[in-house]
């Protein structure tokens, strides 16, 4: 039968549509199926056996959720402005200034990708939060200070951890302007400021959209910061948390509504995306990089404040929270002792959750690369409707909310023919899936950069297109899969927002119990995790790095 | 040693016939050239020689055996690719021995089929430098070296020489031939440099949009061309209306600029044609000139350098013609 079967499909498509296949099969089941569940939860009554509409009607008719909705929505759309404003011209100073300290200023603006975003959120409280460290000195010197609570912090701490979203690309891209055209408009009788305006910008706005519309869909799944910083303030994936922690009724349909609702935005902006700027990309093929505008000293020292003020200040709360991890607490009451003592409370009461960390982090890791690498090698090197819906397919996640796809878990697993719930393989498995879109672009454009003709070569010396995908495409992308794995590795341990729905028991993890601690106003055990978990994000990349660059060099 | 049959083979495209209902026969050891513009079908009837390109129809037999069904790994290939293919993360030897290894050749002989292959290539004593290390022009031996070493049925080329700079072409192209010729490996190259097609080749297709324009060896097709599009295809030409005696329906003529002399040159028996000098490209080894007739068709003549003669633009001028060279295009 598997001969017959196989002798019908063309040798040439045997490999992409068995990996296809898989992939398939997995994200059928676990992300599709739990996504099926999410909608399904939100169109039945409380009972969970009858079609309804009156899960929406009731959710939207509450001026509560409309707020939430209203307040996640002004957030977003002005962290993400701001943070254009900012990054733009940061990034036009980085590519095409004279700025001393480039590559310092590169490596520190990358950071905040890595950093978790709700410790620069609970350092930010720490420092000027109502018993803040600033806060308490500034009112013994008599000065008064406005909350940092609700829109403004959470605006704030969104610039700040977000920023590179909008940086990276945006050098990139004013990198890859091609001289010749800056030059034909000066050659026109354009002055140079007037140069960057008209042609310039123009070219590089697809890459400044690009970055910011991932701000907004970031800004709008994130858990933590708003937990951490709303307060009263409702906020979508904060309120869908907890409707689905407080429901009682056998179906979850008020946590459904909002997932729901939160997922049509995010897959909403990320339509908007990728249509939009797919069709509007503008091809210049530099040959050369764009040199480096002339700058008066002035405008010189400007540019070299700005960019680095940016960096510092962002890596300032990530910088205060080790500190202060190194002194004693009394409660949520800071004492200026040097101390060892909050990390002695984490090692010796939480080594459990300390390990899992470590030990999920580097499962998952493991089986992102192991399904996200052969579905970004399919992606790149077959182009079919086939090809792009699992490219569609395995970029979902991206729009799936932390919450909202564990609560798809736990309503998915915890009955039936695969009961996860209540273990420690349910937080793998979802962190793999949220994951995955970004192992699968990496992915996809380290294949990019393989030619094609290199695997023929390989397949008419007589491999197999397996043999030639082991042999051939694994070691040559072995780099990128690498440095991948490591990324994945870095986020997953620092993963919240799906951590905290899906914990149970002793399988919860380093940001659990900083979740905990927040809330039970545990601050040292807070600050020595989070000490913990940028330890443990920058001792992988700086590895890495020189791994790299040692490859590099020989 | 095999021949390779091509019958009745098509490749479609959506409404494009890439490849158009081809039958072609390559003589056992024979090197036979695909050559045409780009778009033209011949990388896609290579490719699917080869196996990574799918037969809409028809079948390609290597000797007696069928192949076109056959997996490519399986067909017992050399091929030679455009951009080298040679693998960077292996040395130059474990680039040759690939092919061995994959067919289990036992490591002894891979040894020294290894170092036969490079010293065939001029690249002995290269074998462990890394690809990055090496030219353009070494690459493409490797790649040479990598496809002979497996003693394959048949040789694939794939725009080879494309990659190289001009002088390094004309010598590679000639030490390919002598190569393949030594080895006695039928071969099938892809080009569409006309000139590099008539230095290698036994034999060439000319092929266009898919169809064979005609089929022969090198000087066949360049002195008489079946089609208009071969004429102008295989180098410059002069395409003239013509009424051939005792036919109703007028002709096309080809006539080769060499096959014009300057008529105090030319025989007594050839006819003249007086005309205005319109144009003089000196290129060195000849002069080509562009001749206006009196009903204002340019005429296009090429010459050996002839230092003595003087002639500017503007001047009168009559040149002649060799009738024996017309050829009348159907």
């Amino acid at each position: 039968m598997t001969l017959a079967f196989s002798g019908a499909i063309p040798y040439r498509q045997r490999l992409p549509l068995g990996i296809a296949a898989l992939a398939f099969l997995f994200l059928g089941v676990f992300l599709l199926y739990p996504l099926v569940q999410i909608f399904s939860a939100s169109f039945l009554d409380s009972e969970g056996t009858a079609f309804t509409l009156a899960n929406y009607t009731k959710m939207l008719g509450r001026p509560f959720y409309r707020t939430a909705i209203a307040n996640t929505l002004q957030i977003g759309v002005a962290a993400t402005l701001v943070t254009t404003v900012l990054a733009v011209p940061f990034a036009f100073a980085l590519a095409r200034l004279p700025i001393p300290g480039k590559s310092m200023i590169l490596a520190m603006a990358s950071l905040p990708l890595i950093l978790p975003s709700f410790v620069s959120a609970y350092a930010l409280v720490l420092l000027l939060g109502r018993s803040g460290v600033v806060t308490q000195w500034l009112q013994a010197h008599g000065i008064g200070f406005t909350s940092i609570y609700g829109m403004g912090g959470i605006v704030t701490v969104y610039v700040l951890t977000l920023y590179p979203y909008v940086l990276l690309p945006t050098i990139a891209a004013f990198k890859a302007v091609d001289v010749s055209m800056e030059e034909a408009a000066q050659n026109l009788g354009s002055s140079p400021a007037r140069t960057v305006w008209t042609v310039t910008l123009p070219i590089v706005m697809p890459a400044i959209l690009a970055g910011g519309l991932l701000v907004l869909i970031e800004t709008l799944e994130n858990f933590g910061v708003p937990f951490v910083l709303a307060e009263d303030m409702p906020i979508f994936s904060v309120e869908a948390f907890k409707l689905f922690i407080g429901e009682t009724a056998p179906n979850p349909s008020s946590a459904g509504v909002l997932g729901v609702l939160l997922i049509v935005t995010t897959a909403l902006v990320l339509l908007v995306q990728r249509r939009f700027l797919g069709a509007r990309r503008f091809a210049t093929n530099a040959r050369q990089a764009a040199p480096l505008l002339k700058a008066g000293p002035g405008l010189q020292l400007a540019a070299t404040a700005y960019c680095w003020t940016i960096v510092i200040l962002a890596l300032i709360p990530f910088f205060s929270i080790v500190v202060l991890s190194f002194l004693e607490f009394r409660g949520p009451v800071l004492h200026l002792h040097f101390s060892l003592e909050n990390f002695g409370v984490l090692f010796s009461r939480h080594l459990r959750p300390l390990s899992n960390t470590l030990i999920f982090a580097t499962a998952a890791s493991f089986c992102v690369t192991l399904i996200g690498v052969p579905i970004g090698y399919v992606v790149t090197r077959y182009r079919s409707g086939l090809a792009s819906l699992l490219d569609v397919m395995a970029t979902l996640p991206f729009a799936v909310a932390g919450t909202v796809l564990a609560i798809g878990f736990i309503v998915s697993f915890n009955a039936g023919a695969i009961v996860l719930t209540g273990g420690p393989l349910i937080l793998v498995l979802a962190y793999t899936v949220r994951k995955l879109p970004f192992a699968v672009r990496s992915a996809s454009a380290i294949v990019h950069q393989i030619d094609a003709s290199l695997e023929e070569a390989s397949i008419s010396l007589g491999r197999s297109p397996l043999e030639t995908f082991l042999r051939i495409v694994v070691p040559l992308m072995l780099g990128g899969i690498l440095s991948g794995m490591v990324l994945s590795w870095v986020t997953v341990a620092s993963e919240l927002s799906a951590t905290v729905v899906l914990y149970s028991g002793s399988w919860s993890t380093l940001t659990v119990v900083m979740f905990q601690a927040l809330e039970s106003g545990g601050a040292g055990i807070a600050t020595a995790a989070a000490s913990f978990l940028i330890v443990v994000s920058l001792v992988p990349i700086a590895l890495l790095y020189r791994l790299v660059r040692r490859y590099e060099l020989s | 040693m095999s021949g390779i049959v091509i019958a009745g083979v098509s490749r479609i495209f959506g409404t494009v016939r890439a490849v158009d209902n081809i039958d072609l026969t390559v003589a056992p050891g024979e090197f036979f050239t695909l050559l045409g513009p780009s778009g033209c079908g011949k990388t896609t009837l290579l490719r699917m020689i080869a196996g990574f390109s799918e037969l809409d129809s028809g079948e390609i037999r290597f000797g007696d055996s069928r192949i076109d069904k056959l997996s490519a790994h399986r067909r017992d290939i050399g091929m030679v690719f455009q951009n080298y293919a040679v693998f960077p993360n292996l040395s130059v030897a474990g680039n040759v021995a690939y092919g061995l290894k994959a067919r289990r050749v036992p490591a002894a002989e891979v040894a020294t089929r290894v170092e036969e292959a490079l010293a065939l290539v001029q690249l002995a004593g290269y074998g462990e430098r890394l690809p990055h290390q090496l030219s353009g022009g070494q690459l493409q031996r490797v790649a040479i070296a990598r496809a002979l070493v497996i003693r394959p049925q048949v040789l694939l080329f794939d725009e080879p020489l494309s990659n190289l700079d001009a002088r390094l072409r004309v010598s590679m192209r000639s030490e390919i031939r002598a190569l393949q010729k030594s080895l006695g490996i039928t071969a099938i190259y892809v080009t569409h440099d006309q000139e590099e097609a008539m230095s290698v080749s036994d034999r060439i297709a000319l092929m266009n949009a898919g169809r064979l324009e005609q089929v022969g060896v090198p000087a066949e097709i360049y002195r008489t061309p079946a089609t208009r599009f071969a004429a102008e295809f295989m180098g410059t030409t002069n395409l003239v209306a013509a009424q051939v005696l005792g036919l109703a329906a007028p002709v096309t003529v080809s006539l080769r600029p060499e096959a014009l002399r300057f008529a105090e040159d030319a025989p007594a028996d050839w006819p003249r044609l007086p005309g205005i000098v319109a144009a003089i490209e000196m290129l060195g080894p000849i002069t080509r000139l562009d001749l206006r007739l009196a009903n204002g068709e340019i005429l296009r003549m090429a010459t050996l350098d002839t230092p003595q003669r003087t002639v500017q633009v503007g001047q009168a001028a009559t040149l002649a013609y060799d009738p024996a060279r017309l050829t009348v295009i159907p």
